[in-house]
C-alpha cells in the first residue's frame, strides 16, 4: 500500500470536515472504549491492572527470547504437521503465497481478516495474477467492495455509517435497499456462503503462536475465519515473527485480555487453536497448512529502543482512547496502522522520512498507555521519535531558532527574568495570537494568559514584607 | 544465506530487550471465582451463557434432552451431527431413526441444525470447548443456523486457566492430537454495520446448550 503519511495534516482536515466519518468514529470509539472499561475491570480495578501487568510480562518475556522461541515454535509446529516458511519482507511473503497458489492450482481464495496482509499488500499481488480474493470478515468485505483500506485494527469499516454501508451494498451488489442492519448482514452471509464452499484456499493471519505446543491461535466473532480455515483444502497463515509466545499459561492470559481490551468481550465468540492439517482419522479440515513467518522490518525494530512496540497484540484499544484518532479516524495516518500504535510503528516500518508528521499526531495525554493491555509506553516512544526527527534535522529552521532562543534565555537568572517581562509586555501588545510564522501555533490553540506577576517577583515582595514585619 | 538464517541471525545479534523486567511470581486467573463448588459453577455457567444470548435447557433426563432437540428441529428431517457415540444422550441415534431424521453430510450448507457434544465447558465465561476428531466434524458447530451442544455436568470446569491446567496434565491433546480446537462463546456475531450487534454473521445465529 502506498504510504501517504506525510500528508497527515491535510488528510486529517478532510476527515474532520466529513460529518459521516465524525458520526461513525465517535459512535464506534465511544462504544468500544466504554465496553473495554467494563470488561477489563469486571473484577475490580486492581485486578484488571494486575492482569495487564501479567500480560505485559508475558509478551516481554517472549520478546526477550524471541530467536529461541521462534526456533522452538518451528520445531513443534513442524511436528504438528505445519509447513513452516520464513519471509524477510513483504515481497518474499507475497511470492511464497503465489507459489503455493500455483502449486495447488488455486482459483478462489477466501480470506480472514489480517492486518499483516494489508501491510505487505498481498491482495493486489494475487489479483494481478488473476487469483480471485474474497475478504470474508464483514467489515473487510465492505471495504473491499468500496476499494478502500481498513481504518481501524479490529473494526475495519469503523469510519462508515450504516447508511453509507447500505449504499455500498446497493451500488456494488444490487441489494434491495434496506435500513435494517440485520438484513444487510443476512445479505452478505448469503453472498459469501457460496464463496466459502467453492474456495480452494483460505488465508488468515494469526494472533499468537504458542511455542510450547506448536499451535497457531486466533480470535474472531463472525465465524468467517473458521470457514476459511476449515472448508478449503489448503490454509495459509501469515504471521509476524513477534507473535510467538512461550507457554500455554501465557496464552490463557493473553487470549482473554485481548477481547476485553478490544471489544469488551470476555472471550471472542470463537477462540481458535490450530495444530496443523486435518489428522488421518478426522473428517474435514484442510489437508495442508502453511505458516509463513514474516519479518518485514520487525527484526530492525527489535534491535532498537522501540522493541516495546513489538509487544502489541493489535486490540485497537489505544485507537479508541486517543483524542487524535477519535477526531481523524484511521485513514488520516496515511498507511495501514492508525492511532497511537500506528504513529509509532508506521515511521519504524516505512521510515521516519515517509511518516514524519505521525510522532506529532498526539497530545501525549497518556490514555494510550493507560488502556494498553500490555502496557506499551507509547507516549515515551512518540517523544523519542520526535527526538530522532530533530536529530536528523527535521526540526526546521524556525524551530531550531526558537529552541536556540529558549536555551539562550534560560541559562542565566537575569535573562530568564528579562524574558518574562518582555513576554508579558508582548502579550499586552499582540494579544493571544502570536504574530508571523508563530501564528501557526496559535491557529488551533489559545495561548494562555501570563500570570500578572512572576514567582520571582512575588517572592521578592514577600521577602520585603517579612523584613517589615520582622 | 536463507531467509530463516537471516532473520534469526539479526535477532540473535541484537541486544536482548527487557532483561530488567522481573519474572512473574504468582499467576492470576482473568476471572475471580470465589466459590468453586459444582452448584455455584453450574449457576455461573448458565448465567454467563444466557448473557451471551445462548438458550440453556437443564435436562433432568435423557428423554427431556431428546424432546428438546426434536422441538428445535421442528418438522425438519435432516440434521448435521457428531457421531452418536460423542453425543452423551442415551438413545440419541434411536430417536433420530424413529423420527426418520437423516444425518446429513458435513458440506451441506443448507442444513438448519447441528448437534455436538463438547470436550469441556467453562463456567466463568459460558464457553464450550470443541475439539475436532473422528466423528466430530468441525462444520457441525459452524455451518448450520442453529447449534445444539450437549454438556454433561462433569464436563464443567471453572475457567480457561483450569482447562489449560487439565490439558497440561493429560499431555495437551487439544493442542496436539486434534488439528483444531474451538472455544465457542455464544452465537456468531458482528457489529461492523453502524455498531449494531447482529447475531448470525457467518456461523450459527442461535446456540442452544443442553445441560444434563
Amino acid at each position: 500500500m502506498k504510504v501517504d503519511s506525510n500528508n497527515f495534516i491535510s488528510l486529517a482536515e478532510i476527515a474532520i470536515d466529513n460529518p459521516n466519518l465524525q458520526e461513525a468514529i465517535t459512535k464506534g470509539t465511544n462504544n468500544a472504549f466504554d465496553k473495554r472499561q467494563l470488561a477489563m475491570f469486571a473484577d475490580g480495578r486492581a485486578h484488571g491492572e494486575a492482569m495487564r501487568q501479567q500480560a505485559a510480562e508475558a509478551k516481554r518475556r517472549a520478546l526477550r527470547q524471541l530467536p529461541e522461541l521462534l526456533e522452538k515454535a518451528e520445531n513443534m509446529m513442524t511436528e504438528n504437521g505445519f509447513i513452516v516458511k520464513w519471509a524477510v519482507d513483504g515481497n518474499e511473503a507475497n511470492q511464497m503465497v503465489l507459489d503455493i497458489i500455483r502449486e495447488h492450482g488455486v482459483q478462489t481464495v477466501t480470506k480472514s481478516k489480517s492486518m499483516l496482509t494489508e501491510e505487505i499488500g498481498l491482495n493486489p499481488v494475487l489479483e494481478a495474477s488473476d487469483v480471485r480474493v474474497v475478504e470474508t470478515d464483514l467489515g473487510e468485505y465492505i471495504i473491499q467492495l468500496n476499494n478502500e483500506p481498513p481504518s481501524h485494527i479490529i473494526a475495519p469499516v469503523l469510519h462508515r455509517t450504516k447508511a453509507e454501508i447500505r449504499d455500498i451494498f446497493v451500488r456494488e451488489l444490487n441489494m434491495t435497499p434496506t435500513d435494517d442492519a440485520g438484513e444487510m448482514v443476512a445479505f452478505a452471509r448469503d453472498k459469501l456462503r457460496s464463496d466459502f464452499v467453492n474456495s480452494d484456499m483460505g488465508i488468515s493471519g494469526g494472533n499468537f503462536i504458542i511455542a510450547e505446543t506448536g499451535s497457531l491461535a486466533l480470535v474472531m466473532n463472525e465465524g468467517n475465519g473458521r470457514m476459511c480455515m476449515s472448508l478449503p483444502k489448503v490454509h495459509v497463515a501469515l504471521v509476524g515473527i513477534e507473535k510467538v509466545i512461550e507457554s500455554l499459561d501465557d496464552y490463557a492470559t493473553l487470549t482473554q485480555v485481548l477481547p476485553r481490551s478490544g471489544t469488551g468481550q470476555n472471550m471472542t465468540v470463537y477462540t481458535n487453536i490450530i495444530n496443523g492439517p486435518s489428522r488421518p482419522d478426522e473428517d474435514g479440515g484442510p489437508e495442508i497448512v502453511y505458516i509463513i513467518l514474516v519479518d518485514n522490518g520487525r527484526s530492525d525494530i527489535y534491535a532498537t529502543d522501540y522493541a516495546e512496540a513489538l509487544a502489541c497484540i493489535r486490540c485497537g484499544a489505544c485507537q479508541n482512547a486517543c483524542p487524535v484518532y477519535r477526531s481523524t479516524g484511521g485513514h488520516a495516518y496515511g498507511w495501514v496502522y492508525g492511532g497511537p500504535i500506528g504513529a509509532v510503528i508506521t515511521p519504524l516500518l516505512v521510515g521516519l522520512d515517509e511518516a514524519s508528521p505521525l510522532p506529532y499526531a498526539s497530545s501525549l495525554c497518556g490514555s494510550c498507555k493507560q488502556v494498553c493491555p500490555v502496557d506499551i509506553d507509547l507516549p515515551r516512544m512518540l517523544l523519542d521519535l520526535r527526538h530522532d526527527l530533530v536529530e536528523k534535522g527535521n526540526g526546521g529552521r524556525v524551530w531550531q531558532l526558537g529552541m536556540n532562543a529558549w536555551a539562550f534565555g534560560n541559562v542565566s537568572p537575569m535573562r530568564f527574568e528579562l524574558g518574562g517581562r518582555v513576554a508579558r509586555l508582548g502579550q499586552k501588545v499582540v494579544g493571544n495570537n502570536l504574530p508571523g510564522v508563530l501564528g501557526k501555533w496559535t491557529k488551533y490553540r489559545d495561548f494562555p494568559d501570563f500570570a500578572p506577576k512572576s514567582f520571582r517577583q512575588m517572592w521578592r515582595e514577600r521577602e520585603k514584607g517579612s523584613d517589615h514585619n520582622g | 544465506m536463507g531467509s530463516r538464517e537471516q532473520i534469526l541471525g539479526k535477532l540473535r545479534a541484537a541486544r536482548k530487550p527487557f532483561e530488567d523486567v522481573p519474572p512473574i511470581t504468582e499467576r492470576k486467573h482473568m476471572v475471580k471465582l470465589a466459590d468453586l463448588s459444582p452448584e455455584t459453577l453450574r449457576a455461573r455457567f448458565i448465567d454467563e451463557a444466557e448473557k451471551l444470548s445462548c438458550y440453556v435447557c437443564e435436562a433432568k433426563s435423557d428423554q427431556e434432552a431428546l424432546d428438546y432437540i426434536l422441538a428445535v428441529l421442528e418438522d425438519r428431517k435432516q440434521v448435521m451431527s457428531w457421531d452418536a457415540k460423542h453425543i452423551p444422550i442415551e438413545g440419541y441415534q434411536d430417536a433420530l431413526d424413529k423420527n426418520e431424521i437423516l444425518v446429513s453430510g458435513y458440506n451441506d450448507p443448507m442444513v438448519y441444525v447441528g448437534v455436538t457434544g463438547v470436550d469441556a465447558a467453562l463456567a466463568a465465561t459460558g464457553s464450550l470447548v470443541l475439539c475436532a476428531g473422528a466423528g466430530k466434524h468441525r462444520a457441525t458447530s459452524l455451518l448450520p443456523d442453529i447449534h445444539i451442544a450437549v454438556v454433561k455436568s462433569d464436563q464443567l470446569l471453572p475457567d480457561l486457566e483450569a482447562w489449560i491446567a487439565q490439558e497440561k496434565q493429560t499431555g495437551t491433546p487439544a493442542f496436539k492430537i486434534t488439528s483444531n480446537t474451538t472455544i465457542v462463546s455464544g452465537p456468531s456475531k458482528t457489529a461492523d454495520i453502524g455498531q449494531e450487534l447482529i447475531k448470525g454473521a457467518h456461523g450459527p445465529r442461535q446456540v442452544h446448550i443442553i445441560l444434563l
